[in-house]
């Protein structure tokens, strides 16, 4: 009795976890992935043709708008491939200490796009980039300067990343998560393997925001961070988490198919709450009343994600696995 | 570091699995398992403590004498007592009193400039932590937060209540074992080359031989920092005693138990070893960024950290006295449900075990954990990600060794858990 009645649950459950696994890949993950790797080469293109900050600066906030479809993924191709992508938080403030020693040296890596691959996550990515073309110690500079050649290689790096990212993921790492369960899937024995993957990466995505892009720079009460939130320098912050927010709700969509009204009246909620957070870069958390209205947000986050938990991991009987951001 | 604990991550699917093992002719019952694992805890801090009075009194005698032989004799001291610290590791995520206690003993990293001199390379205050070149040592009286704060004396009780993670940063680490690493090396000046900290023992010296200045307060730091660790073990230890908080917690809810031993083996793993102390700091290719960086010690910290999860999944813990302890085992446990499953989470734990003791072994040898994590060195790169890699696969394996448990457990359940399988979760 007790092996068919492992059986039968098994059985209830494969079905709709490869449906799903394949609907949040073509729907969601796999467009992101190409759409972030098109915003990436636009952005080399511009930084090629003027290095200088306000003919980068727009390309760049694009790029950085397409990446935040899939920056809170972490498996895969993404589990190692992400951080050179987006290095953040930077808690000992690596960024500014290695671009400040590449530019000292001039180091000639700058001149060898394949070569910087093999720099330093904190020099590489879009948030080196920002540091560059927004931070002032970092952004007076001119064409011909080494600085510019330093912006240059950095955005062709993105963009041979952005392109990499796209094709493993396409061509290699999707037919891991659709094959789920099948012969000579070593990664995922089962389509409940793949379907907890996909479902953990929603949830931990959301803790994230939460916790990190929110709670970095609220700090505590008596000593607020404004200087930690991510991407403050280009006013992004608060734009980063929405993005999070509707790229958890796309993928949620794509995994249950069917309605999720706790899920979207949670994120219209995020959306309102955010409303009330004045400055983009979340610089109010220096306030009283502007830290509140973080608090609320993030109040808000968390609660989106307790309203995935009872809409999809309740039904489907999965429990979320392990988070990469679990640790320090 | 001290950070609230982590979401007991597989609470839900636990609670169907302990009511399944409630109902299975188990060789092993979940109270027996928590009783190895809580006395493979109890072991390894009166472990930890035994070799932190070693250590105690090698820098009583450093202190006592300065030479450069007492220094060296309190050096091999500290590497000894990272032995069993590292293996207690295991416990921290999941048992929430070892983890809010974990930042008082082993909290990493630390803008160490907020005890003692450093070189100039270093640089001043950052915009993270205005602190990060405070150098207590040089400085009797310093204002914290606005505050006039008197450093005469330095005691336990300023380094644990004034310094330690002061203006609430966690870099400003003035306590625990990386407190006395940097006390004991110093920086280490070296880059990604060879050599480790080299602080000369002249730095204690109490007459005209002292260098670097104010070596009595240096050893006055050294001495309470030293006391500091002893307690907070002897206090540690003592909670797992039979009767005490932490075996009580984790022996009172059986499901709940058995999730902290797999939460603490999968957070270890994944985010916190794998994650944060490994392929972090090789990609970001900073020499100081690594778990032991003034003693060059990390390949010891991480096989170390790497051997307490196998213990706790084995139910073996060799002492360092060379005895062992050994009971039954979530091994056991799974291996009746699913011997297949067993077969593999033994097989990762032991691939992990190579991989880390490959970088041990290379590291012996003569090259350094922080000559790996150098821009373009790929042999270094390929050894630390052969230990990430590993971690990762085990981290897999553990999932499903709770998915699987879990699953048998609604099955057990009976008709109940078919007709309404999401019943079980709720």
């Amino acid at each position: 009795m007790r092996r068919l009645a492992v059986i039968l649950l098994a059985l209830g459950l494969a079905g709709p976890a490869r449906a799903d696994v394949d609907a949040a890949l073509d729907r969601h993950i796999l467009p992101a992935f190409a759409g972030f790797a098109g915003a990436a080469e636009r952005l080399a293109d511009a930084a090629v043709a003027d290095c200088r900050p306000r003919a980068v600066a727009p390309a760049y906030q694009a790029a950085f708008d397409a990446w935040m479809a899939v920056a809170d993924l972490h498996i895969g191709p993404s589990e190692t491939g992400g951080l050179s992508i987006a290095f953040w938080p930077d808690a000992r403030g690596f960024t500014g200490r290695v671009l400040s020693q590449l530019i000292a040296d001039e180091d000639p890596v700058a001149f060898d796009p394949l070569g910087y691959a093999e720099m330093s996550i904190a020099a590489r990515g879009v948030l080196a980039l920002e540091m560059m073309v927004f931070d002032p110690a970092y952004s007076h500079y001119d064409k011909g300067s080494y600085a510019c050649a330093l912006v240059r290689a950095i955005a062709l790096d993105l963009s041979r990343q952005a392109v990499a990212l796209e094709v493993a993921w396409r061509d290699g790492f999707a037919a891991t998560l659709r094959s789920a369960g099948g012969a000579g899937n070593a990664t995922y024995l089962t389509g409940d393997e793949a379907l907890r993957a996909l479902y953990t990466q929603l949830l931990s995505g959301l803790e994230f925001t939460a916790d990190q892009r929110l709670g970095r720079p609220m700090g505590s009460f008596e000593q607020p961070r404004p200087a930690r939130a991510e991407a403050w320098r280009s006013g992004r912050s608060l734009r980063n988490v929405l993005l999070s927010v509707d790229a958890a709700q796309a993928l949620a969509h794509t995994l249950s198919g069917g309605a999720l009204p706790q899920t979207d009246a949670a994120a219209a909620r995020v959306h309102a709450m955010a409303g009330r957070v004045g400055d983009p870069g979340l610089q109010g958390v220096s306030e009283p009343q502007g830290r509140l209205h973080v608090e609320l947000l993030q109040q808000a986050v968390r609660a989106m994600r307790a309203a995935i938990e009872a809409e999809i991991g309740v039904p489907l009987g999965i429990a979320p696995g392990f988070n990469s951001q679990d640790g320090d | 570091m001290n950070i609230p604990l982590k979401r007991l991550t597989f609470g839900i699917s636990l609670t169907a699995l302990a009511s399944g093992l409630g109902l299975s002719a188990q060789a092993q019952s979940a109270a027996e398992v928590l009783t190895t694992y809580a006395d493979i805890a109890e072991a390894g801090y009166q472990d930890s403590l035994t070799a932190a009075r070693r250590l105690d009194g090698a820098i009583d005698a450093l202190i006592a004498a300065p030479s450069a032989a007492t220094l060296q004799a309190a050096r091999a001291a500290w590497i000894a007592a990272r032995v069993p610290y590292q293996q207690t590791e295991v416990f921290r995520f999941g048992n929430a009193i070892v983890d809010d206690w974990e930042g008082r003993v082993n909290a990493w990293p630390l803008d160490e400039g907020l005890i003692d001199y450093v070189d100039g390379a270093y640089g001043g205050p950052t915009d993270e932590n205005r602190l990060a070149a405070l150098n207590v040592i040089a400085h009797p009286a310093f204002t914290l937060s606005g505050k006039p704060v008197d450093a005469a004396k330095i005691t336990p009780k300023l380094l644990q209540d004034t310094l330690h993670e002061a203006d609430g940063i966690e870099a400003n680490v003035a306590t625990g074992y990386h407190a006395i690493e940097f006390l004991l090396w110093g920086q280490d000046l070296n880059g990604h080359a060879p050599g480790a900290g080299d602080r000369p023992w002249t730095d204690y010296a109490q007459d005209d031989a002292c260098t670097h200045g104010n070596c009595d307060r240096r050893a006055e730091y050294l001495a309470a920092a030293s006391d500091l660790l002893i307690s907070d073990l002897e206090w540690m230890a003592a909670q797992w005693a039979e009767g005490a908080e932490a075996r009580t917690a984790l022996m009172a809810d059986e499901q709940a138990g058995l999730s902290a031993i797999l939460t603490g083996m999968g957070s270890l793993s994944y985010g916190e070893q794998a994650g944060e102390r490994m392929r972090l700091g090789l990609m970001l290719n900073d020499p100081e960024e690594e778990h032991d960086c003034f003693s060059d010690n990390t390949h010891n910290s991480h096989y170390y950290d790497g051997l307490g999860v196998q213990n706790v999944y084995l139910g073996d813990y060799v002492r360092i006295d060379g005895s062992l302890i050994s009971g039954p085992s979530l091994s056991d446990l799974v291996a009746a449900e699913n011997p297949d499953l067993d077969g593999e989470m033994q097989s990762r734990l032991s691939g992990t075990m190579m991989a880390l003791g490959r970088i041990k072994t290379a590291a012996e040898a003569g090259s350094a954990y922080d000559g790996m994590l150098e821009r373009g060195n790929a042999a270094g790169e390929a050894l630390v990600m052969g230990g990430v890699n590993a971690l990762i696969a085990q981290t897999r394996s553990i999932e499903r060794v709770v998915a699987a448990l879990g699953a048998e457990g609604i099955a057990i359940e009976g008709s109940d858990s078919l007709d309404n399988p999401s019943a079980v979760f709720q």
